[in-house]
């Protein structure tokens, strides 16, 4: 084996390389697979926690520009160029912080708290497939349901803060939180679905490989309700009540300082970047791209590009976006979202059934049927909606006038 | 994977469920459109409505006994006369609760008792322990809401929660005992279970014992000694109509779910002797204390409360016997008591319109204000009390045959006792009214609504002795389906 | 000699059980709710280890993110719950003596029951036991009725909950 040839298979090879060579120690294989899981586990694990420092770095400076900003800068101080060791210096600074802990704290169920954060969101990266083989932790056969199950964990996580911290301000982002999270489960529920539903399988891996068109394209209007599901779900604006810092200071972690302050933050990200690689399997087609059979180590590359982009999308509603009111987020998701995720569930299963029924097994004349009712779904449903707003709009007029006269 | 097996007859044998669905979404939808004004009509349409399901309900049986959906639920004659029992006694109540003027119907209370109903008939129908479960829930929930509906009153909403806890605390229980019979035999069918009991593969006192924990679940809907507790209040807190809808049907569901399980199942047992035993105890246990309690009450509703408890004891004897006789006795006596029961809660709401209140004291004087409406009182409690020539005469002496002939004499005889017991505080409501006041009284007009329910209802305790014959023919000939 | 799935069940047994003393231990009922998280997680680890993810991740979904999750909800916004107070149960000695006589019960009943299939299901798990669930629950001539009334269940709560927690006008 050359040393190309190795590259392109890098994370396996390695951890092949490593079999081995524990084995000609003198292991059992169970000894053997169970050191070779942990560490790539903890491989895995330290990717989020790394790939975070940059994207604080990225995030600062892309709504710095948004907002006219120059965001972080090197100007007079050592943070390297572009500012890029700014995370790095605030993460230390974080790190050496002193803890202050309110009095009245609920002790342990306070300490718990960050450490679940972290711990749920660095576990949705188990499932992640960064390649076609092997680059993934574990395949499990569910796999899209367990990370939304793991959600379930996440709401906890900011339920034991925001009680624990005695304090309103956090008890109330801590509701707002998890009352908004759990009404926009179903929605996202739905809308995951769908490409369940497509590619017959729940599983992350065999979702990737369903996708010879990516599920964006044969169903745009599923994938756009699932990202606006999951920027709820993510807690990023538009739709951040939990921290809401105008209004509630800073929600359910208010009262958190130091480096379990610097945790929640940790979490925070990490489930920005791992939600976008969530959607990345779901409708971008994850690891797919050029050349991967040939090289799948590029796998990680394109799912790691795809991701990206996503991220930046996020990055710009935080940075463009208003904060909505707590009423017209939950309306929005009980009223719109979630009846238009049903109506689209439906029509994607008939739908898909006909055009199989029809004898149309390229993938792309199913995607083009598939794409065609979703565009017409989605002409109807703006139509709706502009009849809705005339309405409404002629009442308001209507009770305008009467006031007049 | 087995072969899946689809006709058109298993959407014909679920007709009544299916068309109580349409009913309820269909009051749900009128309702948002009807305006305020007008809600009191939703009870026409639900009636309406109520009467179709009735009328439907025959074809639920597909002329042979089968079963259908996989072996979920039978298609029997004697489900399709309880379907059709069920309506009517929703029929009524409907039309009653337009005339309750303490309660404000709405769509969602109408659809409610709509999908009530579908629990219920799918609990007479069930031959399957997940159906059951669910059946039993469907009806649970529903009852529970519609037991907390009149949101302003204090009461009524605690017997909401009150049947809420008790009630769910019951299926828990009986769901941890459905589980040891799917664990230990793999499955849920009855006829499955049946034959690995029968086959004495489980031991006598595995049977009992999960036998106990399931009575807990239908026990409670029975409301049987024990698991009688919640019974007094929930049906004083609830609103009357509720009251009558749930104090006649949900008990017979109950009722005929437990018959079915001990004639299917635990009466295959070898040994099943110690079970009618337990059954025949409960029984008198269950209407000695209904009596002891209903003797001593000042409030008519409450009264009600406890006879019904009683009722349901008279219903267990028939059970105790385990025979075709026992079963046509039951069904019997199950249609008649809906009927008498749903009389004696109309006259209740029609006199407690006026006093706002639900004490025995109030009926003094009916007689005066509305002799009819005491008349209809004086059948209903004579027919409740097993005075002939009432229906509810005939009931009891064919309940207590079949006992007697499934050698229950110890038994029998207690209940006779008890009956005159009874007789004392029928009779007692009977005297108030027929008491004359000593202030002047205003006369008491009944509305038109209450009116036919009071008709129908007295009718059909008459009609029960006239037509006792045919009617008991009928049964007998759907019981014998199950033997 | 103790396998790996010994301990692992050993752990997830002490977490269930762990969890469910906590619940009727705790003094503050917020931390019951949250021992009864631990509960549930121990169970939902026990589905895993049957080699049932999809009931573990079911359990997750469910129990913690729906039950539980209403359950603290609940305890939050109930009036002066954050106050510390007297421990609001006093039967403590009773109860747990019903409750120890009902476990002794149950436990003979469980034990003397001679017929529990206790033989290991050989070979590998059927990979498409997910596939077979999912027909099962919508074939005609298996669980689609259960399903379709459980689907009217869900609505008449779902309504009548709606009725019931409406703001009076």
């Amino acid at each position: 084996m050359n040393v190309w040839q190795f590259l392109a298979d890098f994370f396996v090879n390695v951890g092949a390389w490593m079999g081995e060579l524990l084995s000609g120690w003198g292991l059992s294989p169970f000894w053997v697979s169970l050191i070779v899981k942990v560490v790539g586990g903890l491989a895995l694990a330290i990717g989020p926690l790394t790939a975070v420092l940059f994207l604080i770095w990225y995030a600062r400076k892309v709504i710095g520009r948004i907002q006219d900003r120059m965001g972080p800068t090197n100007d007079g101080t050592a943070a390297g160029p572009f500012a890029l060791l700014q995370a790095v210096a605030d993460a230390i600074k974080m790190l050496t912080k002193e803890f202050v802990f309110p009095k009245e704290r609920d002790r342990v169920v306070f300490l718990i708290a960050p450490v679940l954060a972290v711990a749920v969101a660095v576990a949705v990266w188990a499932v992640i497939p960064f390649g076609p083989q092997g680059m993934q932790f574990v395949d499990l056969n569910i796999g899209v349901f367990y990370v939304v199950a793991l959600a379930s964990l996440a709401f906890f996580a900011m339920l034991m803060a925001g009680w624990s911290s005695h304090n309103k301000y956090a008890n109330l982002g801590a509701f707002r939180a998890v009352s908004m999270i759990v009404s926009y489960e179903i929605p996202q529920m739905l809308a995951l679905l769908v490409p369940v539903m497509l590619a017959g399988s729940m599983g992350m891996q065999g979702l990737v490989r369903a996708q010879e068109v990516p599920f964006i394209v044969m169903v745009p209007v599923p994938a756009l309700i699932y990202f606006l599901a999951m920027t709820a779900e993510v807690g990023r604006l538009p739709f951040e009540q939990a921290e809401a810092d105008a209004e509630i200071v800073a929600g359910y972690f208010v009262e958190y300082s130091g480096m379990l302050f610097g945790a929640f933050y940790l979490a925070e990200f990490i489930n920005n970047l791992s939600a976008s690689f969530v959607f990345t399997v779901l409708f971008l087609g994850g690891w797919r791209g050029p050349w991967v059979e040939q090289a799948p180590v590029l796998g990680l590359v394109w799912i790691s590009l795809k991701a990206f982009l996503v991220f930046t999308l996020l990055t710009f509603f935080w940075g463009a976006m208003p904060r909505l009111r707590i009423d017209h987020i939950l309306g929005f998701s009980w009223k719109f979202l979630t009846p238009l995720a049903l109506v689209m569930l439906v029509v994607v299963a008939l739908v898909d059934k006909a055009v199989q029924a029809a004898g149309l097994t390229s993938p792309w004349g199913r995607a083009g049927w598939l794409f065609l009712a979703n565009a017409a779904v989605a002409l109807v449903t703006v139509a709706l909606l502009y009849r809705a707003e005339r309405r409404q709009q002629a009442a308001r007029e209507a009770r305008r006038f009467a006031i007049v006269r | 994977m087995e072969q899946e097996i689809f006709q058109l007859s298993y959407l014909q044998a679920i007709v009544p469920e299916l068309l109580l669905l349409v009913v309820g979404l269909l009051l749900l939808g009128v309702d948002l459109v009807l305006p305020e004004a007008r809600k009191r009509e939703l009870s026409v349409w639900a009636a309406a409505g109520f009467a179709i399901v009735a009328l439907a309900s025959p074809l639920a049986y597909l002329g042979e006994p089968q079963f259908v959906f996989g072996g979920m639920i039978g298609s029997e004659p004697l489900n399709a006369i309880f379907a059709f029992i069920f309506a009517m006694a929703a029929f009524l109540v409907a039309l009653l609760s337009r005339d309750d003027e303490r309660l404000e119907p709405s769509g969602v209370y109408y659809a409610l008792i709509a999908f009530a109903v579908i629990g219920m008939d799918l609990m007479v129908a069930a031959t399957d322990f997940i159906m059951l479960y669910l059946a039993l829930e469907l009806t649970g929930l529903s009852l529970y809401l519609l037991s907390a509906y009149d949101r302003r009153s204090r009461f009524s909403v605690e017997a909401g929660m009150k049947y809420f806890f008790y009630g769910s605390v019951a299926s828990a229980v009986m769901l941890y005992g459905i589980t040891f019979i799917a664990g230990l035999t793999g499955q849920t069918l009855y006829l499955g279970v049946r034959y690995l009991f029968a086959s004495a593969v489980m031991p006598a006192w595995f049977g009992m014992g999960v036998l106990v924990l399931i009575l807990a679940g239908v026990g409670f809907k029975v409301a049987m000694v024990p698991l009688h507790t919640w019974a007094p209040d929930v049906y004083e807190g609830a609103p009357t109509p509720v009251t009558a809808f749930l104090s006649v049907t949900s008990k017979a569901a109950g009722v005929m779910a437990l018959m079915r399980l001990l004639v299917w199942i635990w009466g295959s047992l070898p040994s099943h002797a110690e079970m009618t035993s337990l059954i025949a105890a409960l029984a008198i246990v269950t209407i000695t204390l209904g009596n002891l309690f209903a003797l001593r009450q000042k409030s008519f509703k409450r009264l009600l409360a406890y006879s019904s408890i009683t009722q349901a004891g008279y219903v267990l004897v028939g059970v105790t016997a385990l025979s075709p006789m026992g079963l046509t006795a039951v069904g019997f006596y199950l249609a008649i008591y809906a009927v008498t029961n749903i009389a004696a809660f109309t006259v209740l709401v029609l006199v407690s319109n006026r006093s706002g209140s639900d004490w025995l004291r109030d009926f003094v004087g009916l007689q005066q204000r509305s002799p009819a409406l005491a008349l209809a009182l004086l059948v209903a409690l004579l027919s409740l009390g097993g005075v002939p020539p009432f229906a509810g005469f005939v009931g009891k002496i064919l309940l207590f045959a079949a006992a007697l002939k499934s050698g229950f004499v110890w038994l029998v005889g207690a209940a006779l006792a008890n009956v005159l017991i009874s007789l004392y505080y029928y009779l007692n409501a009977v005297r108030m009214a027929y008491t004359r006041a000593e202030e002047p009284v205003e006369p008491l007009s009944i509305p038109v609504a209450s009116r036919w329910v009071l008709v129908i209802a007295t009718a059909g305790i008459i009609l029960g002795t006239i037509l006792a014959y045919p009617l008991y023919h009928l049964l007998e000939r759907a019981a014998m389906v199950w033997f | 000699m103790i396998t790996v799935q010994q301990v692992v069940f050993a752990l997830f047994a002490v977490l269930t059980l762990g969890g469910a003393i906590g619940v009727v231990a705790a003094r503050k009922l917020f931390h019951a709710a949250l021992w009864m998280v631990l509960a549930f997680f121990g169970v939902a680890g026990l589905y895993l280890l049957l080699e049932a993810p999809f009931f573990a991740a079911l359990q997750l979904f469910i129990y913690i993110g729906g039950i539980a999750v209403l359950t603290v909800m609940a305890i939050m916004v109930t009036r002066g719950i954050m106050k510390p107070k007297e421990p609001v149960f006093t039967y403590a000695i009773g109860a747990a003596g019903t409750a120890l006589a009902f476990l002794v019960m149950l436990g003979l009943f469980i034990f003397k029951t001679p017929v529990w299939d206790v033989a290991a299901p050989t070979g590998e798990v059927d990979p498409n036991g997910l596939r077979a669930l999912g027909q099962a629950l919508v074939s005609p001539s298996a669980y689609l009725l259960p399903f379709e009334v459980a689907s009217v269940l869900l609505l008449a709560v779902l309504v009548g909950a709606l009725f019931i927690a409406r703001e009076k006008e």
